[in-house]
C-alpha cells in the first residue's frame, strides 16, 4: 500500500473507530436484556448503580486521586493527564476497545468517559495496559513507540510521527517505565507544568452565593418573580437545605412550565415549522384541519355584505382570535407534551415513548377528535387546555387506504412521530431522513453527527468512483452505516413535498442505504409500523439520553452549553482545561444518575443542578493568579446575559407591569436583543454588542420614566420602589435625611441588583453621590423648571411638582441600576 | 468620557475582548478629539452562497459531458482572464454572468477547485467560514478580523445568517432591519428623539460618571474570570453603544427589495459610520437537489446583483476603496444532473475576492473536464499535477488572515491553522504579496 493510501486508511480506520465509540450506546452498570419491542434492565448481582459522592469536587479530580492499593495499581498523574489524556483517549482507544478494529488485539483499553463508578478502575487497567507493552522490546526498542510509528504491521499504521507531542509523552513514559520509577511530584508534564499529585479539589477558593440570593435567582430564572416572604424565611432559616422544598412548589407553578416550554423550544425549536401551523396536519388525513373556517362571519357573504364586516369589528375581532389561538395550540403541541410529563412526574423518557399526543380543545377539532374528548376538558371554550390522547390510525382523504397499525391507533412514540417535530425537520429525496436523524442524534442522545464529519483525502473522486458511496466507500459507510438503518426507521414519514408527514415512498424504501435497523439489528418487515415506538423504546434505555436530558438542563439554567473537551494537546492549559471539561462532565454524570434513579423525573434534574456548586459558585475567595488555575475556572459561574424574554419577566417582576418592548413584534427589538425566531434565527446571543447596548440604555431610561414619578404618586404603602421616603427629602440637609436616603438606596439596590448592602457599602455610597450629585448639580443650574418631565413624569395629564429635582433624581437613580450588570445578568 | 480612559480602563482590567487589542489602525484614524472610538477600514464583506453554489454556473464553466445544461463548450465566454457561463439568455431578474464579469472582471481574482474535504452541509459551512473542519470553536475570519482590528466598536462584526461562531472574540451583532439603527441611535431620547431627552444632560452625565466610577472600582476587585469579561463586554457595549448616532446621516430614505441589498445597505451605512469591521452577508437556497439550473439561475444572479449593489453603492459613499470582499460557498455542485434535473453536494468548488490590495482579473487554479481538483504549486500558484496541493479552506483562510495583518494577531495565533509554509499560497490574494 502506497503511503498516502496507507494515511487514508488509517485516517479511515482511526474515524471509524471513533464513530463506533460515540454512536454505540454502552450501559454502565446495567445489564440489558433487549430485543426489539419488549426489554429488560437490570442490575448484576452485587453491584449498585447509585453514586459514590454527590457533592463536585470530592470526585473531581483525575483518577490520580486514588492512592489505595500496591504501587503497581497506583494510576500516576503522568500517565493520567499526560499518556491517557493526550495519546490513549484519542488515539488508541478508537481501535483498541472491546468494539473496535483491534479487538484482537493484547493491548485493550477501556473507555473512561462514560461509566464514572468505574473509572478509577478503568483507568488502572489501562495504565497496566500500557505499562506492558511499553516494557515489551523488539530489537531493543519499545513495541508501544514501534507500533505508534506504524512498525510492527500496526493495523492503525502510523498514528505519530516521531516529532510529534503525542510522541515525545509516550516517549518519556517508556523511559519511566524501564527505570520502574513513577513521575510524580517534582517532575513536571510536557507542558513543563509541575506534576501534581495533590490537586485541591476543584471548587476550592471558590465560593458560592449566600442562599438568599440563590432563591433570588432561581425564582427570577423559573417562575419570573421575587422570592415570597414565606421562600425568603425559609431561607434564612434553614439555608440551603430549605432549596428542596422550595423548588418543590416552584416547579408547580404554571410560570415554571412556560419556562420550561421556553426552554425546550430553545433546544428543539419546533414552533418554527414552515408555514401555517395547522398545515403540521396534512390535507390527506385531516379532513377538519380547516374547522375554523365555518365560523367566519364573513362565510358565505356576498362582497358587498363582507364590506360590513371590516376586521376591525367585533365579531371579525374575536374570529381571528379563534384562528389565532388554534394556531399558537397547535404550534404548541410538542412543548405541551414536555411540560405535561414534567407536570405530572411521569417519567421524561416519555417524550421519545409516550403512546399519546396533547391536544386542546381547538386543536382536536383540527384532528377530528373533539367529540369524543369533549367531555374530558374542563372548559372546551379554553383554546389552551391541554389533554392526552391517542388518534386513530390516518385513513386517506378518499377512505380507500388506512395507516397500518395493529392496535388501530396511530404509533404514537413521543416527539419521535409529533407531526410537528417531523414537519420542523422535513425529508427529502436527498436527505432521506438523514436530516432527522441528525436531530435526532442531537435531541436525544446529546451528540452532534457533524461535528464528528470525517475528513476524507478527496471526497468528490470517492463519490464518483462508488455507484452508492454511502454504502460502499469507506469514508462514506462510517457515518451511513449508523444513520442510514435509524434514518429507515423514519421511512412511514416520508412525504417530500412539505405538504404532510405521514406517507410511506411509493416504489418502497431505498435500496441503496443500509437496511432500517438499530443498534445491528434489523427492522422486521411486520413491526414497520411501530418503527418510531421501537426506536423510542430503546432511546430511553440509553445512558446518554438521561445525559442529554441533564444537558438541555444545564442549557436552560446556564444558557449555554457544557464546555467541549480541549483539542490542543499542545495548549500548555491542556491539562487544566481537561480538567475543567471532565469535572463537569462528572457533575452532568451524577446528576445524569440520580435523574435515571428518579425514573426520569426531570424535576429532580432541576433540583439537583440548582444545587450543585456549578450553579451556586459566585465568586473567589481571593485572587487567582496562576494560569492554569485560570484556566480551569474560566467557564465557572452562571454570568448569563438575561434573554429578551428573561429581562422582559424580571422587568414586570421587578416593578410589577410589564414594558414589552423586548418581545413585542412591532417593536422589533427581540432579535437584536439576541432573542431567536426559531426558524431563521435559532441561536441565542450570549454577548452584548453595541447595539445591545444601546437597547439596554433604552430599556433603563424608559423603564424609569414610566415606573418613578407613577410610583412616587402612590400612597406610600402600595409603592414598590419608594415606599420609605417623599420628594422632599433632600440630600445634605441633616443626618437623618441622608440616612433615609442611604436605606431607600439599599432598598432599592435588593429589589433590582439583589444585593444586600450594608448602610456604608461604598456601592450605596456611590448611588448616593449620583443622587446627591444630581441634585446639587440641578440646584446650581439657572432655569430649570421646578416641575418634573412633560414624557416622564406626569400623572393624570399633569406634570408632578418636582421643587427640589429629586423626582427626576431618583428617576436617573433607577436608571443607573438598570444598566448594571446584576440587572442584566443573571 | 475620554476614549483613551477607555482604553486604559479595559487595558488595566486585562479584560477580554472589550479590550482593544489591534488598535494600531483604529489609533491611526483617531483624531484627538475623537472620543468614541471609530473604525476606518479597511472593511471586510464575506457573501456567502447558502446551501451550495453550481460553479459551473458561475466562474468554472464547463461545457462538455451535460455537466451544465445551459450551455455548449462553444458558448463558454471569456472576459479578460475569466472564463465563465453564459447566463443572460437564462435568468430573469438579477445580474448575468456576462454583465457582472464585464463590470467587475478586472477586479475579480477566482480560485477554482477548492476542497471542501467533505459534502454535508453543516460542516462544510464551519470548515468554509472559520478554516477549521474539526473544531466547533474556531472564529469566521469576519470574526476574527473585527475582534483583531476594532472589536470596541458597537457592530464589529455583523451577520445575517450562516456559520457566525465568534470564538468568544468579539460580539455579534444581528440588524435584521434597516431601520432598527435609526431606533438605537439616540437611545438617550425618548421614542428616539435627540430632541427630547429622558433626562437633562447633566443628569446623564452624571449616571456615566457613576458607571465608570463603579467600572474602575470593580476592576481591582477579586472576580471570576466569567464575571470579569462580561462586566468589561457590558460596559463596552453601552458605552460604544452611543457611536451608533454616526449612523443615522448613512440610513439611505428608501429600502431596496432585494434582501441581500438590505443587507448590504446595511453594512455599508454602519461601514462610514465607523462603526462595523467585518460582515457576514448571506443569500440563500442555493441547494438545488431539484431543478438545478432553474434554482441557480435565481439565486446566482440575485448574488451578483446583491454584489453590484454593494460595490455600487460603496463607490458614492467613498468606501469602495477601503472594501474587501470574499464570495463563497459551502460547496459545490455534482457534474452530473440527478433524475430530477437537480444536482447533489460536491465537495470540489471556488471562491471569489475583490477589493483592496487584491489583485484582479486573475484565475488561481482548475478544475478538469469532471471537475475534480487540479492541485496547486503554492510557490507560483500554477496548477502542477506532480507537486502541487489541494487546496482546502485552511489555505485560503491562512492567506486571508496574512492579506489581512492578522496572522501573527494573539487571537489569530490562539486558533492557528498550522500550515506547513511550504504549502502557503504565496501571493494569493495580492501578487506583489503586500497585505492591505
Amino acid at each position: 500500500m502506497k503511503r498516502s493510501n496507507a494515511r487514508t486508511a488509517t485516517r479511515r480506520l482511526l474515524t471509524a473507530c471513533l464513530l463506533i465509540l460515540l454512536l454505540t450506546p454502552c450501559r454502565p452498570g446495567l445489564t440489558s436484556v433487549s430485543t426489539a419491542f419488549g426489554d429488560a434492565a437490570v442490575s448484576p448481582p452485587g453491584e449498585s448503580t447509585s453514586q459514590e459522592a454527590s457533592e463536585p469536587g470530592a470526585d473531581d479530580r483525575s483518577p490520580v486521586a486514588d492512592h489505595r492499593g500496591p504501587e503497581c495499581l497506583v494510576v500516576d498523574s503522568f500517565f493520567a493527564d499526560e499518556v491517557w489524556a493526550k495519546v490513549g483517549e484519542r488515539t488508541c482507544l478508537k481501535c483498541h476497545n472491546v468494539k473496535g478494529d483491534a479487538s484482537a488485539s493484547e493491548f485493550l483499553l477501556r473507555d473512561t468517559a462514560h461509566d464514572r463508578s468505574k473509572r478509577v478502575e478503568a483507568m488502572r487497567h489501562n495504565q497496566l495496559a500500557f505499562q506492558r507493552v511499553a516494557a515489551a522490546q523488539e530489537k531493543s526498542e519499545s513495541r508501544l513507540l514501534l507500533k505508534a510509528r506504524g512498525n510492527l504491521d500496526h493495523g492503525g499504521g502510523e498514528v505519530l510521527k516521531a516529532d510529534s507531542t503525542g510522541y515525545r509523552i509516550l516517549e518519556r513514559f517508556v523511559r519511566s517505565t524501564a527505570s520502574r520509577r513513577r513521575l510524580r511530584s517534582g517532575d513536571t508534564h510536557a507542558s513543563g507544568l509541575p506534576l501534581n499529585e495533590q490537586i485541591p479539589p476543584f471548587f476550592d477558593g471558590l465560593q458560592m452565593m449566600s442562599p438568599r440570593r440563590l432563591l433570588r435567582r432561581v425564582t427570577l430564572s423559573l417562575v419570573g418573580r421575587l422570592p415570597s416572604k414565606q421562600e425568603r424565611g425559609a431561607v434564612d432559616i434553614d439555608g440551603l437545605d430549605a432549596m428542596e422544598a422550595v423548588l418543590d412548589d416552584v416547579m408547580q407553578e404554571e410560570a415554571f412550565y412556560e419556562r420550561l416550554q421556553e426552554a425546550f423550544n430553545d433546544i428543539l425549536l419546533t414552533r418554527g415549522y414552515d408555514g401555517v401551523a395547522e398545515t403540521a396536519l396534512s390535507y390527506e388525513h385531516f379532513k377538519s384541519r380547516l374547522w375554523y373556517q365555518d365560523r367566519d362571519p364573513r362565510k358565505g357573504l356576498s362582497p358587498e355584505e363582507k364590506k360590513e364586516l371590516p376586521y376591525s369589528h367585533p365579531r371579525m375581532i374575536a374570529y381571528t382570535k379563534l384562528v389565532a389561538d388554534y394556531r399558537e395550540g397547535m404550534r404548541r403541541e410538542p412543548l405541551e407534551l414536555v411540560t405535561y410529563i414534567v407536570r405530572n412526574d411521569r417519567p421524561f423518557t416519555e417524550i421519545v415513548t409516550a403512546d399519546y399526543i396533547m391536544v386542546s380543545p381547538y386543536t382536536s377539532k383540527g384532528y377530528g377528535v373533539f367529540e369524543e374528548l369533549q367531555d374530558k376538558f374542563n372548559d372546551i371554550d379554553d383554546p389552551f387546555e391541554f389533554i392526552p390522547t391517542k388518534i386513530k390510525a390516518l385513513i386517506n382523504r378518499n377512505g380507500r387506504q388506512t395507516q397500518e397499525s395493529e392496535t388501530g391507533f396511530f404509533p404514537h412514540a413521543g416527539l419521535l412521530s409529533s407531526f410537528q417535530y417531523l414537519k420542523r425537520y422535513p425529508t427529502s429525496e436527498t436527505n432521506r431522513n438523514r436530516l432527522r436523524v441528525r436531530m435526532y442524534f442531537r435531541h436525544f442522545l446529546g451528540i452532534d453527527l457533524m461535528q464528528l464529519a470525517p475528513r476524507v483525502n478527496d471526497a468528490a473522486a470517492l463519490t464518483a468512483k462508488y455507484e452508492i458511496p454511502t454504502m460502499q466507500a469507506a469514508d462514506c459507510v462510517v457515518c451511513h452505516k449508523i444513520m442510514d438503518p435509524i434514518a429507515g426507521l423514519y421511512q412511514d414519514y416520508y412525504v417530500v413535498d412539505g405538504k404532510g408527514i405521514y406517507g410511506p415512498r411509493k416504489e418502497g424504501w431505498y435500496e441503496d442505504m443500509f437496511s432500517p435497523g438499530l443498534h445491528g439489528e434489523n427492522l422486521q418487515a411486520e413491526q414497520r409500523w411501530r418503527s418510531l415506538q421501537w426506536l423510542g423504546k430503546e432511546t430511553a434505555k440509553d445512558p446518554r439520553f438521561a445525559v442529554a436530558m441533564v444537558q438541555h438542563v444545564w442549557y436552560t439554567l446556564l444558557g449555554r452549553r457544557p464546555i467541549l473537551p480541549p483539542e490542543d494537546i499542545d495548549d500548555p492549559m491542556f491539562v487544566a482545561r481537561r480538567r475543567a471539561y471532565r469535572v463537569q462532565q462528572d457533575e452532568i454524570e451524577r446528576i445524569a444518575s440520580r435523574f435515571t434513579e428518579a425514573d426520569f423525573n426531570l424535576k429532580v434534574v432541576f433540583k439537583e443542578l440548582v444545587q450543585s456548586k456549578f450553579y451556586r459558585v459566585d465568586g473567589l475567595a481571593t485572587a487567582v493568579k496562576e494560569p492554569r488555575r485560570v484556566a480551569e475556572i474560566d467557564d465557572v459561574g452562571v454570568v448569563r446575559m438575561l434573554t429578551p424574554e428573561q429581562l422582559e419577566r424580571k422587568l414586570t417582576a421587578v416593578f410589577g407591569k410589564k414594558w414589552g418592548r423586548l418581545i413585542d413584534r412591532e417593536a422589533k427589538l427581540k432579535i437584536l436583543y439576541g432573542g431567536i425566531d426559531s426558524k431563521e434565527v435559532t441561536e441565542r446571543l450570549s454577548d452584548p454588542s453595541g447595539a445591545m447596548g444601546a437597547i439596554q440604555r433604552i430599556m433603563a431610561n424608559d423603564v424609569a420614566c414610566k415606573n418613578v414619578a407613577a410610583d412616587f404618586a402612590l400612597p406610600p404603602e402600595q409603592r414598590r420602589l419608594f415606599p420609605g421616603i417623599e420628594l422632599n427629602v433632600v440630600p445634605g440637609e441633616n443626618t437623618a435625611s441622608d440616612q433615609q436616603i442611604r436605606r431607600t438606596i439599599v432598598y432599592l439596590h435588593e429589589l433590582l441588583l439583589g444585593r444586600f448592602d450594608t448602610l456604608d457599602n461604598p456601592s450605596v455610597q456611590r448611588t448616593y453621590e449620583l443622587f446627591s450629585g444630581i441634585v446639587n448639580d440641578a440646584k446650581a443650574t439657572q432655569g430649570l423648571d421646578k416641575r418634573g418631565s412633560y414624557y416622564c413624569d406626569r400623572i393624570d395629564g399633569k406634570r408632578l411638582d418636582d421643587p427640589n429635582y429629586t423626582l427626576r433624581a431618583w428617576r436617573g437613580v433607577v436608571t443607573f441600576l438598570l444598566r448594571q450588570h446584576e440587572f442584566l445578568y443573571e | 468620557m475620554q476614549r483613551r480612559d477607555f482604553v486604559k480602563l479595559c487595558g488595566a482590567a486585562g479584560l477580554g475582548f472589550a479590550a482593544p487589542v489591534g488598535l494600531s489602525s483604529v489609533a491611526r484614524a483617531e483624531s484627538a478629539e475623537t472620543e468614541l472610538p471609530s473604525y476606518e477600514g479597511p472593511y471586510y464583506v464575506v457573501f456567502n452562497a447558502s446551501g451550495g453554489w453550481d460553479t459551473t454556473c458561475l466562474m468554472d464553466p464547463k461545457g462538455v459531458n451535460e455537466m451544465n445544461r445551459l450551455y455548449k463548450d462553444g458558448e463558454i465566454l471569456t472576459e479578460g482572464n475569466h472564463r465563465l457561463a453564459p447566463t443572460a439568455a437564462h435568468i430573469e431578474r438579477g445580474m448575468s454572468n456576462e454583465d457582472f464579469f464585464r463590470r467587475h472582471g478586472n477586479d475579480l481574482l477566482v480560485l477554482n477547485g477548492l476542497d471542501y474535504s467533505v459534502n454535508n452541509h453543516s460542516p462544510c459551512s464551519r470548515y468554509m467560514a472559520t478554516g477549521k473542519l474539526d473544531s466547533l470553536a474556531y472564529p469566521t475570519f469576519a470574526a476574527l478580523v473585527a475582534a483583531c482590528n476594532g472589536s470596541e466598536v458597537p457592530l464589529a462584526f455583523l451577520t445575517f445568517g450562516n456559520y457566525s461562531s465568534t470564538g468568544n472574540l468579539v460580539p455579534m451583532a444581528r440588524v435584521p432591519y434597516l431601520n432598527s439603527l435609526s431606533r438605537l441611535a439616540n437611545a438617550d431620547g425618548v421614542s428616539g428623539s435627540a430632541r427630547n431627552p429622558y433626562h437633562d444632560d447633566f443628569v446623564t452625565d452624571r449616571i456615566e460618571q457613576a458607571l465608570e466610577s463603579q467600572m474602575k472600582a470593580r476592576i481591582g476587585k477579586v472576580h471570576l474570570p466569567r464575571v470579569e469579561r462580561s462586566q468589561s463586554m457590558l460596559y463596552a457595549a453601552q458605552l460604544n453603544s452611543k457611536a451608533l448616532q454616526r449612523v443615522t446621516p448613512y440610513i439611505p430614505k428608501s429600502t431596496p427589495k432585494e434582501n441581500l441589498s438590505q443587507q448590504a445597505d446595511i453594512a455599508l451605512a454602519s461601514f462610514k459610520a465607523g462603526v462595523c469591521v467585518s460582515a457576514n452577508l448571506n443569500i440563500g437556497t442555493f441547494d438545488s437537489h431539484k431543478d438545478n439550473d432553474t434554482d441557480q439561475m435565481n439565486r446566482i444572479p440575485t448574488m451578483l446583483a446583491g454584489i453590484d449593489y454593494l460595490t455600487t453603492k460603496a463607490e458614492e459613499m467613498q468606501l469602495r476603496e477601503k472594501l474587501v470582499i470574499v464570495i463563497q460557498s459551502e460547496m459545490g455542485r455534482t457534474p452530473t444532473y440527478n433524475k430530477n434535473n437537480g444536482k447533489d453536494h460536491w465537495s470540489i468548488g471556488s471562491v471569489m475576492f475583490m477589493g483592496r490590495g487584491i489583485k484582479g482579473n486573475r484565475v488561481i487554479g482548475a478544475t478538469d473536464e469532471k471537475q475534480f481538483l487540479v492541485p496547486i504549486n503554492p510557490q507560483s500558484l500554477a496548477t502542477d499535477m506532480e507537486k502541487g496541493i489541494r487546496v482546502r479552506p485552511e489555505h485560503i483562510h491562512s492567506a486571508l488572515r496574512e492579506f489581512a495583518g492578522i496572522d501573527t494577531h494573539a487571537f489569530a495565533e490562539k486558533f492557528s491553522l498550522d500550515i506547513p509554509d511550504a504549502e502557503r499560497l504565496h501571493g494569493l490574494l495580492s501578487q506583489d504579496d503586500m497585505g492591505t
